[in-house]
């Protein structure tokens, strides 16, 4: 909004002036005076006089009179024929669809100076000529808006009631069409305003729209030209208001457009594609040798308008070779932001505030850039949850796999074309010959998965982190990428961190699970014992739900509370049904309940011990 | 290739359409178009030379048998003469039109070796120094007609500076240096909104492609930033510059007429303007057919271009 006040008054300021041009006083814009003629500045005239010795104020001010009227003019004309077109066109469609809105489109063919040369040869220069040419190039413009509205307005519901009843065609277009199409209208009839300015003084630069004497800013333009060695100013004069006007008239038109639709987004928060350094890291745990990968107390912070938010705080979990660790959570809880952390490719606006992940003996938030990119894709791979969106629609499979090796290991493009193929086999890519050459929107979801593996294990990975890697597939396909999951993990001894909101998963795949809950881990343990006997409210009621859905935990009323909004105390409370005034006193520890089982409840041992009495 | 016969298909009733609208439009306006076009000023034309033009322009016969004969001579390339100096058209066309190709070449070339780049780097740095001073100058390019780019640019750097020759042409076999000298301030002033308009759209769409999960894919996989950028970023935002190209390509076509004026580029707009003045109109309409023509068949190779880069589209 605030974005319209600057152009939109800069316009009207013109506007008023243009109109109010024969009550300003001001010398006759046609009178000539060769004795002063280029004078500079002289009293009665600040701005000086043309090669004719008229005054060029006035003219300036007259000639936006005669642009101006000339724009508008030509663009209502074009607003009501087009508008008129687009509405008969989108309401009979067919036939009539054809003969109008498809017709007009023609005039979209011509460059539209050209055409506007072709009438001027048969008609004429001046004003009268002008205002036809233009309003026939803008009718396309207004017709194709008219007839977009019609048709969504016509699926509306309460358009086709009313249709229904019997009520008169033309009534209907009236009533219910045309209060919407105003904006939209209102957005074009600013673009022709401005465009019809530019080809007008364009033609009449060229001596082929306004006709002299008559004041008109291309004619301004057109005249000084001849005397810009002895009078350069007489030249800007005419360049800059034509130029000022344009631009105010473009910066109103976005203005304008942004108005009407706000689906164009707000300014997001400025990106920073350079990783800052990260400092103020405590003093890291030492690494547990037989683990792959070790993360200790991982807080993420985020910068946002309202202050720094940490999405994930104190999160600790580790995985063993050939181990299977899931990550289970709703969405929000900060599961893919962790996998995200320790690949090294969180949001340019989010950042590892404190804690460590142990690679055997190097920790991945404090590597540079250029060698968390040699691990990246070669000893640490990742599956997303979207094949299609993860896989560039531009490039073919094998290309985006083949990539990926040559990335990491310093073979021919045949060699590792060759290696694609055979990694197209293992993943179970029917026909990979063929595959190898198809682009991704030719294969199927699963397709498209298996491809994805792929490309995680074409440089035989230590760590694979699978996000969500099935949500995004059918039932049947989802059963297949699970078992290829198992399997490439039985014969690579890889460590997989699978993380999912699917607890019929975790139990089919993994060894070790770690529930998340609002940036926390709140349960952890090995798969068996946290299925048998749950001690977190909240994964009691995930395991609750997990016979129902396999989507949303729809046994837990509410939702995970948002990162700036985290409650003081326990965050499950208020979606707890054991939660007592103590829980939302302090935040609870994570507790060692067992010897590798973790949680974070107060009141574990009260729950525990009740269930088992 | 279905896709690529439907594409041509579509071109050639386009072109069909054009040229109809041009044949249509001597037979709407309003009044007799011989009269209309020896009339100047309000002064009545002699009846005499009204009859001699009807008979040359072919608008005694019937209308139909007018269209077929319009239609044959467009397909055959036969333009007709001009009313001038009976000249044939389309040799005035032939020697002209390479030149103005060339212009628009080295305006669309320059345009865009200036606007990916700049895009680019504004988008890899939005919000820095480098982003907030180019957005500013495209939106004032965008503002700055073009006729009055090239008056200025020749009234600073031919007339007070001195530095370039205020316009004219040297054939470039006669002169290369000349030429290219000659060619640069027109390309400039013509190159001037396109290079604006690429812009904007590289800046907004390598944003667009920065936040897609394709791109932190090729990052996962542990690329070079570089190949990054170009191969996942940039290839990936060639899209979108391709099809604003192809729809700002009538402004620039309009544009050459003007700029060919400013710089005395002997291109298509000396006959068109010159025929335009003189009420010529079998040149006017066979240079206008000659520049739509163009427009549509730009068009195509821009639809060309921009299947060979998605393939997407060629399934479609
Ligand atoms: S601490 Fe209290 S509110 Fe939190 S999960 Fe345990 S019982 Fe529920």
């Amino acid at each position: 909004m605030k974005r319209l006040w600057l152009p939109g008054g800069f316009v009207a300021a013109i506007l008023l002036i243009a109109l109010l041009a024969p009550l300003l006083d001001l010398p006759n814009p046609i009178r000539q005076d060769i004795a002063r003629r280029l004078s500079g500045p002289i009293p009665g005239s600040p701005l000086g006089r043309d090669e004719f010795g008229r005054d060029v104020l006035s003219r300036l001010i007259w000639g936006a009179r005669t642009s101006l009227g000339v724009a508008f003019a030509s663009a209502l004309i074009a607003g009501a024929i087009g508008t008129m077109i687009g509405l008969v066109g989108g309401w009979f469609r067919g036939i009539g669809e054809l003969l109008t809105v498809r017709l007009v489109d023609v005039i979209l063919c011509f460059p539209p100076i050209l055409l506007a040369l072709l009438v001027v040869t048969l008609l004429g220069p001046g004003a009268a000529t002008l205002i036809l040419v233009l309003s026939v190039l803008y009718v396309p413009g207004f017709a194709r808006v008219a007839y977009a509205e019609v048709l969504s307005a016509r699926s509306n519901d309460y358009v086709e009631a009313v249709r229904a009843l019997g009520a008169p065609t033309g009534r209907i277009l009236l009533r219910t069409v045309l209060p919407n199409i105003a904006g939209p209208v209102l957005v074009q009839f600013s673009l022709a305003v401005a465009a019809a300015v530019v080809v007008e003084s364009g033609l009449s630069f060229l001596g082929l729209g306004v006709v002299p004497p008559a004041p008109s800013w291309g004619l301004m333009i057109r005249g000084a030209r001849a005397t810009m060695e002895q009078a350069p100013l007489m030249l800007l004069w005419p360049c800059a208001a034509l130029t000022l006007t344009i631009l105010a008239m473009n910066l109103l038109c976005d203005a304008l457009r942004d108005w009407v639709d706000p689906r164009t987004p707000a300014r997001r928060p400025r990106l920073r594609l350079v990783d800052r350094l990260l400092p103020g890291l405590l003093p890291p745990a030492e690494p547990k040798p037989e683990t792959v990968l070790d993360v200790s107390g991982l807080t993420v912070e985020i910068e946002t308008p309202l202050g720094a938010i940490k999405p994930v705080e104190d999160v600790s979990l580790s995985v063993r070779a050939g181990e299977t660790v899931a990550l289970v959570g709703e969405s929000g809880s900060g599961k893919s932001l962790t996998a995200t952390a320790v690949m090294g490719l969180l949001p340019p606006a989010a950042r590892p505030a404190a804690g460590a992940a142990w690679f055997g003996d190097r920790d991945l938030l404090r590597l540079s850039e250029p060698e968390l990119r040699r691990l990246r894709g070669g000893a640490v791979a990742m599956v997303f949850q979207d094949p299609m969106s993860s896989l560039n629609p531009v490039h073919r499979a094998g290309d985006q796999v083949a990539e990926a090796i040559r990335a990491h290991q310093e073979v021919s493009v045949a060699d590792a074309k060759a290696r694609a193929l055979d990694l197209f086999r293992r993943v179970g890519i029917a026909d990979p010959e063929r595959r190898l050459n198809a682009y991704p929107h030719e294969l199927s979801g699963g397709m498209r998965q298996r491809v994805m593996i792929a490309m995680a294990l074409a440089n035989r990975p230590r760590l694979l982190i699978a996000d969500e890697p099935t949500t995004a597939l059918d039932v049947t396909v989802q059963a297949q990428i699970l078992d290829l999951l198992a399997e490439l993990k039985r014969e690579t001894g890889t460590a997989l961190i699978f993380i999912t909101h699917s607890l019929a998963v975790v139990a089919e795949i993994a060894d070790r699970v770690t529930v998340m809950y609002a940036g926390q881990v709140v349960e952890q343990g090995p798969v068996a014992q946290v299925f048998g006997t749950p001690l977190h409210p909240y994964t009691r009621a995930l395991l609750g739900a997990v016979h129902e859905s396999d989507a949303a935990p729809v046994g837990i009323p509410g939702v995970v509370p948002q990162p700036h909004a985290f409650p003081t105390g326990c965050r499950f409370a208020p979606r707890c049904a054991h939660a007592i005034a103590a829980c939302s006193a302090a935040p609870p520890p994570l507790e060692e309940a067992a010897e590798g089982r973790l949680v974070r409840c107060i009141r574990w041992t009260d729950l525990a011990g009740a269930k088992a009495a | 290739m279905r896709w690529f016969f439907r594409r041509i298909a579509t071109c050639l009733v386009l072109a069909w359409a054009v040229s109809l609208v041009v044949f249509m439009t001597l037979h709407i306006v309003p009044g007799d178009p011989a009269e209309l076009l020896l009339s100047t000023g309000g002064i009545a034309a002699d009846p005499v030379a009204v009859k001699e033009l009807r008979i040359k322009l072919g608008l005694e016969r019937p209308i139909l048998d007018q269209y077929l004969s319009f239609l044959g001579g467009v397909a055959r390339g036969d333009l007709g003469t001009s009313l001038v100096d009976e000249f044939p058209v389309t040799k005035e066309i032939a020697l002209r039109l390479p030149r103005t190709l060339e212009l628009i070449l080295a305006g669309t070339l320059l345009a865009v070796v200036l606007g990916i780049p700049a895009g680019t780097y504004a988008a890899l740095h939005r919000g820095g120094l480098f982003d907030r001073i180019v957005s500013g100058a495209a939106a004032l390019l965008l503002a700055i007609p073009v006729f009055v780019v090239g008056t200025l640019l020749v009234l600073v750097l031919a007339q007070m500076l001195k530095l370039m020759p205020a316009g004219g042409y040297v054939a470039f076999a006669q002169d290369p240096a000349k030429h290219l000298t000659l060619l640069t301030l027109p390309a400039i002033a013509i190159a001037k909104s396109l290079a604006a308009v690429v812009f904007r759209m590289t800046r907004a769409s390598v944003l667009d492609a920065l936040s897609k999960d394709f791109v932190r894919t090729a990052r996962a996989k542990g690329l070079a930033p570089s190949r990054v950028l170009l191969r996942h970023v940039i290839r990936n935002s060639l899209t979108p510059v391709v099809t604003v190209l192809g729809l700002h390509m009538g402004t620039l076509l309009g544009g050459t007429v003007l700029v060919e004026y400013v710089f005395n580029w002997p291109g298509l707009s000396t006959p068109l303007l010159r025929a335009v003045e003189a009420r010529d109109y079998p040149m006017v309409v066979g240079i206008v057919l000659t520049i739509s023509g163009l427009f549509l068949l730009i068009n195509l190779i821009m639809d060309l271009v921009y299947a060979a880069l998605d393939p997407r589209v060629r399934a479609a």
